[in-house]
């Protein structure tokens, strides 16, 4: 396969994330190749016949949409992100029960976290609603601004 | 000694600090905006940390965040750099009462060195000819009028909380003082949140000569010499030389003396530049203070033989001046061209952009400081400075033409840079001859004779 062609499979499969296709297929001039995307690996499968057939453009390509629960939630996660540079803990007290875990609704208001910055602690809200799908910074390390905190669906 | 250091700052600067504090063994911490995550100095530090969106003002400028920065850090101390927080009294406080070491001065000398108008009086009270002017804020219209009489036309009103070359107006007669007056206080409220003005006579053309002095926490204060200033586009340095080509060495005496005697008056510490104004018939005025390390720091460095970022590392720790600093002398001549993102042929407008291809100059007596690199894309969101290229020779000349021949192999791609503009100005006759002031590039632009055409090259793609 020739270079060129590589980059032009990496484009078709950029192309595919970004509008979210699970199958592609193309044939021209005898060459033919088929691109399917599986939950969390691509594979590319490409035959070239021996004796080249007399060129006939065909190009397919199927839009299904992604098979897997898991593919659907992960497009709709929003990410929770500091405002802030600071200690990120989960909970109001060293031995205070965490403000939320995986699976708790919150609204817009709920306090998810707290962010010690300079001996002040910051009660973080939400600023969004749905359920907690991963709670992603760690209890009593530091975060910095921009940094995810938590993962919502 | 430090064990770290945070940098409070961005570009060429982070990096040369970073420079210095990996060569004396200490740790650091770059702290930067989400705009600066793929920059130079992010990537060399030990540990960074993001501290906001792009504008300064959401993260280079925030205290809260920097020093909550510095706290998980767990610093010793802090390095400001030169512009955003560098010359703030109010954050160099914050430091002290953090017990982190704020490298520059004490909070109160910055405070009396950073109204511009305040630090006219101390250098009256120490014995400086100042430009003459008011003797304090100019509160009205009316007021200005009356002064400007006084010491004649023409006048500048310039912001007693400014820096920069911002919040600075010239009027040539009566009619243009009134809205040089307003003018001046609504940018100078817009730049530094602070409306209050002085007026200054201009002096016309003068040269702009401004001495380095460093001063540890034990007393030692001394000056090393003097940095020509003069070549300036709209009030920001663009070529600076050491020594200065106008410099006797009565001349030098009387000036290091006296800027000596400014420092000590304000017990000043940590390196500082003194700014004066020099006529055509060598009479010298003060004009400010900068209480903090320097873009053209580079040029003494390269005459005077030091390490000024290291020194200032050392004084901020309580060391006494080293002894090749406390003895220096001048020996060759250098030369600092500041490589902006600019376009000289469009009037020097902005060019932020992806840098395709990058080279840089080497070879005997070249010096870079610089924190791009080929693929790095310049951000829209600070000042253009990209690069500084000094260059050091035994006589003038020789620096000039190393300059001459060092800019014809600086390759920068993608963006357009002041590259061209500076071979020029290393081949203009007059600058050649050391006969210029502050009006010369405006001169030189106007009569459009500068050729700015840069050789086309062939060395990658």
């Amino acid at each position: 396969m020739e270079l060129k062609d590589l980059k032009e499979i990496k484009a078709i499969i950029d192309l595919m994330k970004k509008n979210d296709l699970s199958v592609f297929e193309i044939e021209k001039d005898g060459f033919r190749l088929k691109l399917q995307k599986a939950p969390a690996v691509q594979t590319a499968a490409a035959t070239s016949p021996a004796v080249a057939s007399p060129s006939k453009t065909e190009e397919a390509i199927s839009e299904t949409t992604p098979s897997t629960p898991q593919s659907v939630e992960s497009l709709l996660h929003r990410e929770i992100v500091s405002p802030m540079v600071g200690t990120f803990y989960r909970s109001g007290s060293p031995d205070g029960p965490p403000f939320v875990d995986v699976g708790k609704t919150v609204t817009e208001d709920t306090v998810v976290c707290i962010i010690e910055a300079m001996k002040v602690m910051n009660e973080i809200k939400a600023e969004t609603s749905g359920v907690i799908a991963e709670v992603v910074a760690e209890n009593g390390k530091p975060v910095q601004f921009g940094q995810v905190l938590f993962r919502v669906r | 000694m430090f064990e770290k250091v945070l940098i409070a700052n961005r570009g060429e600067i982070a990096l040369r600090v970073i420079r210095a504090c990996k060569e004396l063994g200490i740790r650091t911490l770059a702290v930067y905006s989400e705009a600066d995550i793929d920059s130079l100095h992010v990537q060399l530090a030990d540990e960074s940390i993001c501290i906001g969106a792009a504008p300064s003002s959401e993260s280079y400028l925030k205290i809260d965040r920097i020093m909550s920065a510095a706290e998980i850090g767990d610093v010793d101390a802090i390095h400001p750099g030169y512009g955003f927080l560098a010359e703030n009294p109010h954050f160099a406080e914050v430091c002290e009462s953090c017990n982190i070491k704020f490298i520059g001065p004490s909070s109160p000398s910055m405070q009396a060195m950073g109204d511009k108008n305040a630090a006219r009086a101390f250098a009256r009270k120490a014995g400086l000819p100042v430009t003459p002017g008011s003797d304090g804020i100019v509160e009205t219209e009316g007021d200005a009028i009356k002064i400007a009489r006084r010491i004649g036309y023409p006048v500048m009103i310039k912001a007693a909380a400014g820096g920069g070359g911002r919040g600075m107006r010239t009027a040539h007669n009566e009619p243009s003082l009134q809205s040089a007056f307003h003018s001046a206080r609504h940018e100078a409220e817009k730049a530094f949140g602070n409306d209050q003005v002085y007026v200054e006579k201009l002096i016309i053309n003068p040269h702009h000569i401004e001495f380095q002095i460093v001063a540890d926490r034990h007393g030692h204060i001394v000056h090393l010499g003097e940095r020509d200033c003069s070549i300036q586009r709209r009030n920001q340095k663009v070529i600076e030389e050491c020594p200065s080509p106008l410099m006797t060495s009565g001349l030098r005496r009387k000036m290091g003396n006296a800027a000596v005697k400014l420092a000590k008056s304000v017990g000043y510490e940590n390196a500082g530049t003194i700014e004066f104004l020099v006529d055509q018939d060598r009479h010298f005025y003060f004009i400010e203070m900068n209480t903090r390390i320097q873009v053209e720091h580079t040029i003494t460095e390269e005459v005077y033989g030091c390490d000024l970022v290291k020194e200032q590392i050392r004084i901020a720790a309580g060391e006494t001046l080293s002894p090749h600093v406390a003895h220096a002398t001048p020996r060759l001549h250098a030369i600092q061209c500041r490589i902006n993102a600019e376009d000289p042929e469009k009037d020097f407008q902005p060019s932020p952009g992806r840098i395709a291809f990058y080279y840089a100059p080497g070879g005997r007596g070249v010096r870079i400081d610089s924190h791009v690199y080929t693929g790095y894309t310049v951000p829209p969101h600070y000042d253009s400075l990209i690069a500084k290229i000094i260059t050091v020779g035994a006589t003038r000349i020789n620096a000039i033409d190393r300059m001459r021949r060092a800019l014809g192999e600086y390759y920068i791609t993608g963006i357009k840079t002041t590259v061209p503009f500076h071979a020029a100005m290393m081949r203009n006759g007059e600058f050649r001859d050391g006969n210029y002031d502050t009006g010369f590039i405006e001169r030189v632009m106007s009569s459009g004779k500068l050729d700015l055409k840069s050789r086309p090259i062939r060395l990658h793609e």
